[in-house]
């Protein structure tokens, strides 16, 4: 009776003490199986480390680049884009369909007319697959077996200054790390007795556009990144030299005085910034040595002055700077830059193209041919070109002996050479009128995702986070042209 | 009372282990497992034998009529939980999960907590003769689904069909494109059920004529226009999509293989293509290359493991040493001029020498005991000795480098009587060797051994035409 009643106020038959202890083993599973989720009380951790910078994602194709940037934007149609069309239908006006609202600057939205201009030079066929060169590079035809032309790169912005940031930077504004910065925070120094990423400008006698070293800033990257410039002359780099009359010696003592004291300082405040200083300075003091010696070209013998031209021997030329260029590829420096400016020509464009091209014709040649026999142009991937191409018709008076092209955007031509890339094909295609793209475009994020791709570096894990987000040298687009490569 | 302590600690077991696994399985997704539970998890296929027979016995008496003894549904349903926990943490280790193994899961899960409620009101003594039959019902149902699409995730669902395995033959040098390339990606990928014996939705892909015929949809391929050919349709689908080819379960194509195919679609779908015919900037030709060239990391992956400490240690101002690429021992190392040159930090290098794959030495004032070391490095494929004095019975020391794909000796002293030793290097592919003491019969007789061998020897004496005044090809 008593039983039944208990039964009927208590089907289950717990009572409290069974109550909890059964509680308790559920809570005590509950908890192990909470142990398996591995951040259940922690919020906010540190994201998830990639690879980290300093080592290539993948095996390279190339180690090392060589940019012959040619500023203020050769004409591709003067230089590695043939349309015979533009002789046909000289004098006649754009087709609308075709320009179909491009964008213009102030130097032509006011022109009436957009008449069709034909080059001023004449084009012949080169190599095993009969590529086409204008007669203005006549050694650059010589090694067109050895480089790879594509023809259908186009970029976004359609002045100088934009367009050469965008380039550099893959930004149009101003204030991202170039690409020399990018490479050399992902793959670091080669040589640690030398800048990872140089500079060197040189200026041809044609119309020019400034040059300012923001296109070689390093950003919000580390400025050990940043590309150091290479002055012409008896004093390459900028108050490396020590002052008169303090010996190397001295230099030690001081060094070793002042990083004891940086020492110190680092041990009580942790701050790795004070260890990166150390390291630059020791840098700068190995500099002071190493610097000189790639530098000194004398011992360079009579085979090559031949080869890059007599001009190389001139401290400041184009020339001299592809030989430079070769020296500190092979002493290891990761990127070196090459300007060239006085390439924008809006007027008398036959005159001033003929003495740029003949400028970086013959030393451009010479440094594929050069590094080619050095066994270096398995590694090294050189590339020419500018920052945007020209347009199709006459900019002022319609002159065919003396004209002038605008910018333009949509198709341009570069070369590049060396380290993976296909040696002797064209790449990508324009219309007969060489303004629009019909096959194979190559934007310039496409372009940079290419070269990190062949130096070894996925260009979507190549990050770096700044002001709460990540940056990439190719912001949030850019696709690795594969074809491009061996 | 004494029906409420039936179980004792056993009964706390069951409880506990139950609300784990209905943790685990509601939480999966937060979940990461540590090393141990990992390794306990590949007990499962162990374990799960002994519920399955447990459970079984014990719904077969109960369904018989009998009383199932209680020490037995005790031990089942304690067996059944062990193996779905163990059993959780198996799949815990799966990248994606497949639907079959979503299935089991939920299924082998289910099952063990059904059974743990049997046992709850078993032992509560609260069950009617109706509920216990229709949970034994259940348990069976489950058990046998589950185990069903256990055994199609270990055997996969061809286990009983006959196998074709044959030894992967090596692709030609200029390859065929429709035999060596197409045909191997369907062997690998679709013929196991597309052939004449399974016949699966009546399509046969083991010929060429079978694919242009088709199967129960139509053709199966439209030569020049992938767009419409059915098969890749099929691949492109959403893997969820019940026609997704090949369907769940199978490995899917890679991307690059159903690229291949669509773009020898698109090229005609010939079976007389071959690669050589291919332009070079044809992405096919691209695809096919990257298929023939193995994974050079993957030849690295024998190496002696490397800790980053050791090449830190190695290394100096004017020494670089780096990974070839990261998740790899296989070393790339540069010597830059030192103002002091100590043969002593190239001699160290023998620590790591099976690693070295590059090795850039140029520039050195290099002696007989470095040459030593670069002996050592049996890895080698990539070597810089130029501007060294190094001399041809340096050279000879070097023989049996035979991975050596890359050599620069320009500007060295390195003579005719280096032929022989070059000649044995039969992997060289690329020789630079300007400026050597190399005489015109010596270098014919270089050229001649090995035809894979590209020597270059520099401008020389063809410098003046190359900076001569234009020569076109009219």
């Amino acid at each position: 009776m008593e039983n039944n009643k208990k039964a009927a106020e208590n089907p289950l038959k717990v009572n409290r003490r069974h109550f909890f202890s059964q509680l308790s083993v559920g809570i005590g599973s509950l908890a192990l199986g909470s142990l398996l989720i591995p951040d259940l009380f922690e919020r906010g951790r540190p994201a998830i480390q990639g690879n980290p910078p300093g080592i290539p994602h993948f095996a390279p194709r190339a180690k090392r680049i060589i940019y012959l940037f040619q500023a203020g934007a050769p004409s591709q149609l003067e230089s590695f884009d043939y349309k015979p069309t533009l002789s046909k239908r000289m004098g006649e006006d754009l087709p609308d369909s075709i320009r179909d609202g491009q964008r213009l600057t102030g130097m032509t939205s006011g022109q009436e007319t957009f008449p069709l201009m034909p080059p001023a030079i004449g084009f012949k066929q080169y190599g095993q697959n009969g590529t086409w060169v204008s007669d203005y590079f006549p050694h650059i035809a010589r090694i067109v077996d050895d480089i790879c032309i594509v023809k259908s790169l186009h970029t976004e912005a359609i002045n100088h200054d934009p367009a050469i940031t965008f380039f550099q930077t893959g930004s149009q504004l101003s204030g991202r790390p170039s690409m020399g910065s990018w490479l050399s925070y992902g793959l670091g120094n080669e040589n640690k007795n030398l800048p990872s990423f140089v500079v060197l400008t040189s200026r041809g006698k044609g119309n020019s556009q400034g040059l300012y070293s923001k296109l070689w800033s390093s950003g919000f990257l580390d400025s050990k990144h940043q590309g150091v410039l290479l002055r012409a002359g008896r004093n390459p780099v900028l108050y490396l030299n020590d002052p008169e009359g303090v010996s190397r010696s001295d230099k030690r003592h001081l060094l070793d005085q002042v990083s004891s004291l940086n020492k110190l300082h680092h041990a009580e405040t942790g701050d790795d910034e004070i260890e990166s200083r150390i390291a630059q300075y020791e840098m700068a003091y190995r500099m002071q040595m190493s610097v000189p010696d790639v530098m000194d070209v004398s011992k360079e013998p009579e085979s090559i002055i031949k080869l890059y031209g007599e001009d190389c021997q001139v401290p400041g030329t184009y020339a001299a700077n592809a030989l430079q260029a070769r020296r500190l590829a092979e002493n290891g420096v990761r990127f070196v830059q090459l300007y060239h400016q006085g390439w924008d020509q809006h007027g008398n464009l036959p005159n001033e193209m003929a003495g740029q091209a003949k400028d970086v014709d013959q030393a451009s040649a010479a440094l594929i041919i050069d590094l080619k026999q050095r066994g270096m142009l398995d590694d090294t991937l050189v590339i020419w070109g500018g920052e945007f191409g020209r347009t199709n018709y006459c900019q002022g008076k319609f002159d065919p002996a003396n004209y002038g092209r605008d910018h333009h955007p949509r198709a341009f031509s570069i070369w590049m050479a060396g380290g993976g890339v296909k040696p002797g094909i064209s790449y990508g295609l324009t219309d007969e009128f060489g303004y629009n793209i019909v096959e194979n475009p190559v934007h310039i994020n496409d372009f940079h995702a290419t070269l990190m791709y062949a130096m070894g570096l996925d260009h979507e894990q190549l990050t770096y986070k700044y002001q709460g987000r990540r940056f990439r040298l190719t912001d949030v687009a850019g696709n690795v042209i594969k074809e491009l490569l061996v | 009372m004494a029906a409420g302590r039936r179980g004792g600690w056993a009964a706390y077991l069951i409880f506990g282990l139950s609300v784990f696994l209905a943790f685990c399985l509601l939480f999966e997704r937060h979940i990461v497992l540590p090393n141990l539970l990992s390794w306990i998890g590949h007990w499962h296929p162990l374990l799960l034998h002994f519920p399955i027979v447990l459970l079984l016995m014990a719904i077969f008496i109960g369904l018989g009529g009998k009383e199932i003894p209680f020490t037995l549904l005790t031990v089942a349903v304690i067996a059944a939980l062990i193996t779905a926990i163990t059993g959780f943490f198996l799949g815990k280790g799966v990248d994606s999960k497949g639907s079959l193994l979503y299935w089991h899961q939920w299924l082998g899960g289910g099952v063990a907590l059904l059974a743990a409620l049997w046992y709850g009101l078993d032992r509560m003594q609260l069950v009617n003769r109706k509920i216990s039959i229709a949970i034994q019902l259940l348990l069976l149902c489950g058990i046998g689904f589950a185990g069903h699409y256990g055994g199609m995730i270990t055997h996969g669902e061809d286990y009983l069909a006959l196998s074709s395995n044959r030894e992967k033959a090596k692709i030609p040098e200029n390859p065929l494109i429709y035999e060596d390339i197409v045909h191997r990606i369907l062997d690998d990928k679709c013929i196991t059920c597309h052939n004449a014996n399974k016949q699966k939705g009546d399509l046969v892909m083991t010929s060429l004529k079978g694919l242009l015929k088709g199967g129960e949809t139509g053709s199966t391929l439209i030569p020049w226009d992938p767009g419409q050919s059915e098969i890749i349709r099929r691949l492109l689908l959403p893997e969820e999509d019940e026609d997704h080819m090949p369907p769940d379960g199978k490995r899917p194509l890679e991307e690059s293989e159903i690229q291949i195919l669509e773009r020898w679609i698109t090229l005609g779908a010939s079976d007389t293509l071959r690669l050589n015919q291919l332009e070079m900037t044809e992405p096919l030709a691209t695809l096919v290359r990257d298929m023939m060239e193995p994974d050079r990391l993957a030849k690295w992956s024998a190496l002696p493991k490397l800790a980053d400490s050791t090449l830190q240690n190695l290394s100096t101002d004017y020494l670089t040493i780096r990974r070839v690429a990261s998740h790899t021992d296989a070393l790339s190392i540069n010597m830059y001029r030192p103002p002091q040159y100590d043969p002593k930090t190239v001699l160290n290098l023998s620590r790591v020498a099976r690693n070295i794959v590059e090795l850039d030495l140029s520039g050195l004032p290099l002696g007989q005991k470095e040459l030593e070391m670069v002996a050592e490095c049996s890895n080698l494929e990539w070597l810089e000795l130029d501007r060294t004095p190094v001399s041809d019975s340096d050279l000879a020391k070097l023989i049996d480098l035979s991975n050596l794909k890359i050599l620069k000796i320009y500007e060295t002293s390195i003579g005719d009587s280096s032929v022989m030793v070059l000649n044995k290097m039969n992997n060289l592919k690329y020789l630079y060797m300007h400026n050597t003491a190399f005489s015109e019969a010596g270098f014919e007789r270089l050229k001649g051994t090995n035809p894979k061998l590209t020597v270059n020897s520099g401008m020389g004496k063809d410098l003046p035409s190359y900076v001569a005044p234009v020569d076109s090809a009219q």
